[in-house]
């Protein structure tokens, strides 16, 4: 369980209110505020000179779903913190969701709505009113419903959860399309399916990593990206040195060392896409040497036959020892834990990557232990988890679009020119859309290609809520509400959805008269399914304390059980990974990872993430590849180097870094920068290395198998500097930062003196 | 007082300007290494707080970004043994600060809680106190920066804008400390309570790395930090004396 239980958690609820502004002031001040030159005479409550007023809200940044409590004065976001009462993050919070002020306040926001006067992508804009870009777009709508032809209208949006959600399904129902696509590049769609073989369920687990004393994670880089990265840090801080006298042990099983490979007591290298074939050869090692003891143990042994440590080694590149050493430590020490993700599980065998991980959690004991993986009980009241569109489907959109099937495209903050490869012919596909219209805060690279732009509040103006999946053990939901006023002449996107319904006149399957309603409406019916205590306090006084609070959990939630499907042992195995281009003609495997500072390049238009050092390597402002010293050598490079990256769908060019922890036959790149578009400080800088992935797929859920590309590297006998914070990447003796044992007793300092292979520079 | 007590008063007056014989507060900040991942929260939740401009790549290729707080990062060994380590860095508040003595102008001096604290409009800019800092932590403005509107809406209005030529450094926030201290003082309350006042980087740390509070409440939750044997104080052979103790990375 996490740090917060049930009880500690309604307490802190309880107390959550103190000194915190209450939303349901905040319409007074939420009044136009260019009206107000000179400071109110009589102002709205929650608004006093020199006093900072919290409102508690959610961070939109990534899917983690944190609760944030954001500090405002005289009218104005002035920081963003964690909220203490939010589970999921107990008031820590990453540098991504701090810069959201850099969203609101961002230089290069829509200011209002557009309308593209000469050809698509050739940027010429002319402003038009709302009424005019409502009527344009809600008369086509009206048309093709009357016409029964609804299904030719799609809805592409990032991923969205809550009411907003329901509001987009009801809406595209209302309209006769089944077309209502949410699209995250990072969305692991792997892992959903992997879970729903093996526990057969359609959420994500809790992962105890709070708890746990030893960590196995094959691939997924749990402190940066990985479901709920904060959460994550939160348990790793406690695992390692909190209130156990145990420091619990993490192990790191990836081909390029990600931050939570540094965090780790021992990061290992396994071939790319063999770290399904690692889980089971140590899985076989724990029912070999019978340190499981379930009834289905023959089973088990019968099915792991073929993969023995012995074989695993030479597939994998680990040796046997390890092997043998890692399952043995897995059932010493208690309580283990095993995730997945990252690489590993962007391989074309990644759903039996991530079965072959839970095997071991399965035979470890892990599953619904403290310190394992606690399953989610199904959520009685909150709309939650909505599909996700995986690669596959977005090909066939687009080839729906090429096939004119398509005649209105909505876009609700998704990317996908940028987030997908260019093999997909995505950008291409958009041209044969009649009308593309986006509701995007930015002109990213697809808004670019809209025809209308009905540009949206962010989320630090607008009413919403979130539902953060996984839950913790328990369902958990917040409301987000508006902490300014609307900078500009923006709508909220549900705001911009209920209008085009009034304009379709499905108004009364869609009643209410702006968002805030909407959500309102949705939390009367979450309290009517309260409990007798809940009720008792009267509807406004529960939202009020909902808005207060910042968060509310479901608290009467059951407990969730499984029953291994038998024919998850019968069907256990785990393929090579099947990689796009001769071994020959592109030796080198591409590892793109999602850029600590950029997720997947949302975060590349806030000056403060493009002036933060990348965690690992202190590169600010650009892009960069990372190979191993010693291939360096090969080529005979240095730091700075161009070289150009060739797939057999294309080709990027980056100055080269060595790093001294990759596999030598891969390269890594982070995706983030490399916009064509989106505002002057993501503008022109940097590449974007999912532009030249192979479309490989993983068979079973269509995702995009991003680490299966490979690659060749072509010196361009040219050079860069390589803009970074840090000079020597080694310590030269001055023990700056020194190490102990477990006890605390020092150890001698193993730093070099001696100036290393990666910094010998031109 | 004997001739040799004056001298030793004299002595320790020189070695700590500002010498208090006690300080009212004694601010202090462990950082947990082996807690820590790197992953730079406190950097950016620092850049909030204390209104830190953005220099802009070219500015940033010279060597003059401003940064009061950074993540340092220290590889080891070599593939496929090799390790990475980080450490967050900001000004160590020295008790006894070489950037102090330096100071023409004394815009750089102790003040009555233990912090190493800087005066903006008395600096004129000579860059003594960075280039005696052994820590390297201080930061110069060689322009004027600029936020591109509206992004200036956002520049906290408790923390001032620093000009052209002015030396800046972390506070440990100090505009927090000094609300905490008014609350206490309007609660009728003497003293603060320890967990009341946060800099920003240990408010937001992930991973709860970062611990901050008053050393001489020895019940505090620094206290108990400090008293760990993982302790330890960066370039501690200096004689600095700082008030940011570092608990050892376990290497298990």
């Amino acid at each position: 369980m996490p740090n917060i239980d049930r009880r500690d958690f309604l307490k802190l609820v309880g107390a959550g209110g103190v000194s915190v502004g209450a939303g349901f002031m905040l319409r007074e001040a939420n009044k136009d505020a260019t009206e107000y030159l000179i400071p109110h005479v009589v102002a709205p409550e929650d608004f006093s000179s020199g006093l900072a007023t919290w409102y508690n809200s959610v961070c939109s940044m990534c899917p983690a779903g944190c609760g944030i409590s954001v500090r405002t004065r005289e009218g104005l976001a002035k920081k963003i913190e964690g909220n203490p009462a939010h589970p999921v993050n107990q008031g820590g919070l990453c540098s991504l969701g701090q810069a959201g002020l850099q969203v609101l306040y961002n230089p290069d926001r829509l200011t209002g709505p557009l309308k593209q006067t000469s050809a698509r992508g050739s940027g010429s804009f002319e402003q038009i009113t709302w009424d005019e870009g409502l009527d344009q777009l809600g008369s086509r709508l009206d048309l093709l419903r009357a016409a029964r032809r609804g299904n030719r209208v799609a809805m592409l949006t990032q991923g969205v959860r809550g009411h907003l959600a329901q509001l987009f399904d009801n809406f595209m129902r209302q309209l006769g399309s089944q077309r209502l696509l949410h699209y995250d590049f990072n969305h692991p769609h792997t892992l959903y399916a992997a879970n729903q073989r093996f526990f057969g369920q359609d959420r994500l687990p809790y992962y105890d990593l709070h708890n746990t004393r030893m960590l196995l994670s094959f691939g997924a880089d749990y402190l940066t990206n990985w479901i709920s990265p904060v959460h994550h840090s939160l348990g790793f801080g406690e695992s390692r040195q909190g209130s156990s006298n145990e420091r619990g042990r993490f192990i790191q099983i990836e081909p390029r060392m990600s931050a939570s490979g540094a965090a780790a007591d021992e990061w290992l290298a396994a071939r790319p896409g063999t770290e399904g074939i690692l889980a089971l050869a140590l899985a076989n090692h724990i029912v070999s040497e019978g340190n499981y003891a379930g009834a289905d143990r023959a089973d088990w042994a019968v099915a792991l036959t073929d993969y023995t440590p012995a074989k695993a080694a030479e597939q994998t590149g680990i040796p046997q020892s390890t092997i043998t050493r890692l399952a043995d430590s897995f059932i010493d020490i208690q309580p283990s834990l095993a995730i997945g993700g990252g690489a590993a599980a962007n391989h074309s065998n990644g759903v039996d990557t991530l079965i072959a991980v839970n095997v071991l959690n399965y035979l470890a004991g892990n599953i619904g232990q403290e310190g394992g993986l606690l399953l989610n009980p199904e959520p009685t009241s909150v709309v939650s988890q909505q599909q996700q569109a995986s690669y596959s489907t977005l090909l066939e959109f687009a080839e729906a679009a090429r096939q004119g099937e398509i005649e209105v495209l909505i876009l609700n903050g998704s990317n996908p020119v940028f987030t997908l490869p260019q093999a997909s012919e995505f950008r291409e596909a958009l041209a044969s859309i009649p009308l593309v219209v986006s509701l995007s805060s930015f002109l990213d690279e697809t808004t670019a290609m809209a025809d209308l732009i009905l540009p949206s509040h962010t989320y630090l103006e607008s009413w919403g809520d979130d539902f953060p999946e996984p839950g913790m053990g328990f369902p958990v939901g917040a409301v987000s509400q508006p902490v300014v006023s609307p900078l500009y002449n923006t709508r909220a996107t549900g705001d911009i959805i209920l209008a085009l319904a009034r304009q379709m006149n499905v108004g009364t399957a869609l009643p209410w008269e702006n968002m805030e309603e909407c959500i309102k409406d949705g939390w009367r019916q979450i309290y009517e399914r309260g409990d007798a205590q809940t009720l008792a306090q009267g509807f406004d006084s529960f939202w009020t304390s909902v808005l207060k609070a910042g968060v509310w959990g479901e608290t009467a939630a059951g407990d969730s059980e499984f029953t291994l499907d038998r024919s998850v042992i019968s069907n256990l195995g785990v393929q090579a990974p099947e990689f796009s281009g001769s071994e020959e003609d592109f030796p080198f495997i591409l590892h793109p990872y999602l850029s600590p500072n950029f997720y997947d390049g949302r975060g590349a238009n806030l000056p403060w993430m493009q002036e933060r050092p990348d965690p690992m390597t202190s590169v600010v402002y650009g892009s960069w590849v990372e190979m191993n010293p010693s291939t360096a050598k090969e080529l005979d490079l240095i730091e700075g180097d161009l070289v150009d990256i060739q797939s057999l769908h294309g080709t990027v060019r980056a100055p080269v870094y060595l790093y001294p922890a990759i596999m030598p036959n891969v390269i890594a790149m982070p995706i983030g920068q490399g916009h064509q578009e989106f505002g002057r400080y993501a503008k022109d800088r940097g590449v974007n290395p999912i532009e030249i992935l192979s479309p490989e797929i993983e068979p079973i859920t269509g995702q995009l198998a991003s680490s299966a590309t490979r690659v060749n590297i072509v010196p361009t006998g040219r050079r860069s500097k390589l803009v970074k914070t840090s000079g020597t990447s080694r310590d030269l003796g001055r023990e700056i930062v020194q190490f102990a044992d477990v006890n605390g007793v020092e150890l001698s300092s193993a730093g070099s003196n001696s100036i290393p292979i990666t910094e010998v520079t031109a | 007082m004997s001739l040799f007590s004056r001298f030793m008063d004299g002595w320790r007056k020189y070695r700590k300007p500002g010498y208090y014989d006690e300080f009212d507060y004694h601010w202090t900040m462990a950082i947990d290494l082996d807690k820590c991942t790197g992953c730079q929260a406190c950097m950016t939740a620092c850049q909030a707080e204390n209104n830190i401009p953005i220099v802009g790549e070219e500015e940033l290729a010279r060597g003059r970004e401003i940064q009061w707080i950074r993540v340092e990062r220290y590889w080891e060994g070599e593939y496929p043994n090799a390790k990475l380590s980080f450490i967050p860095i900001m000004c160590q508040h020295c008790d006894s600060a070489p950037c102090e003595t330096v100071c023409p102008v004394s815009a750089t001096y102790h003040n009555q809680d233990g912090l190493n604290t800087q005066i903006y409009n008395r600096c004129i800019g000579t860059r003594s106190c960075a280039v005696y800092c052994p820590y390297e932590v201080r930061y110069f403005n060689y322009y004027d920066h600029h936020w591109d509107s509206p992004l200036e809406q956002q520049l906290n209005p408790d923390v001032t804008v620093r000009g052209k030529g002015v030396m800046e450094k972390c506070t440990f926030c100090i505009q927090r400390i000094r609300e905490a201290k008014d609350h206490a003082k309007d609660d009728g309350r003497r003293r603060v309570q320890d967990g009341e006042v946060q800099p920003a980087c240990v408010q937001t740390c992930p991973s709860k790395a970062l611990v901050f509070g008053d050393r001489k409440d020895s019940e505090s939750e620094v206290s108990v930090a400090i008293n760990d044997p993982r302790k330890y104080r960066v370039l501690d052979e200096l004689n600095t004396d700082s008030s940011v103790f570092y608990l050892k990375k376990v290497d298990a």
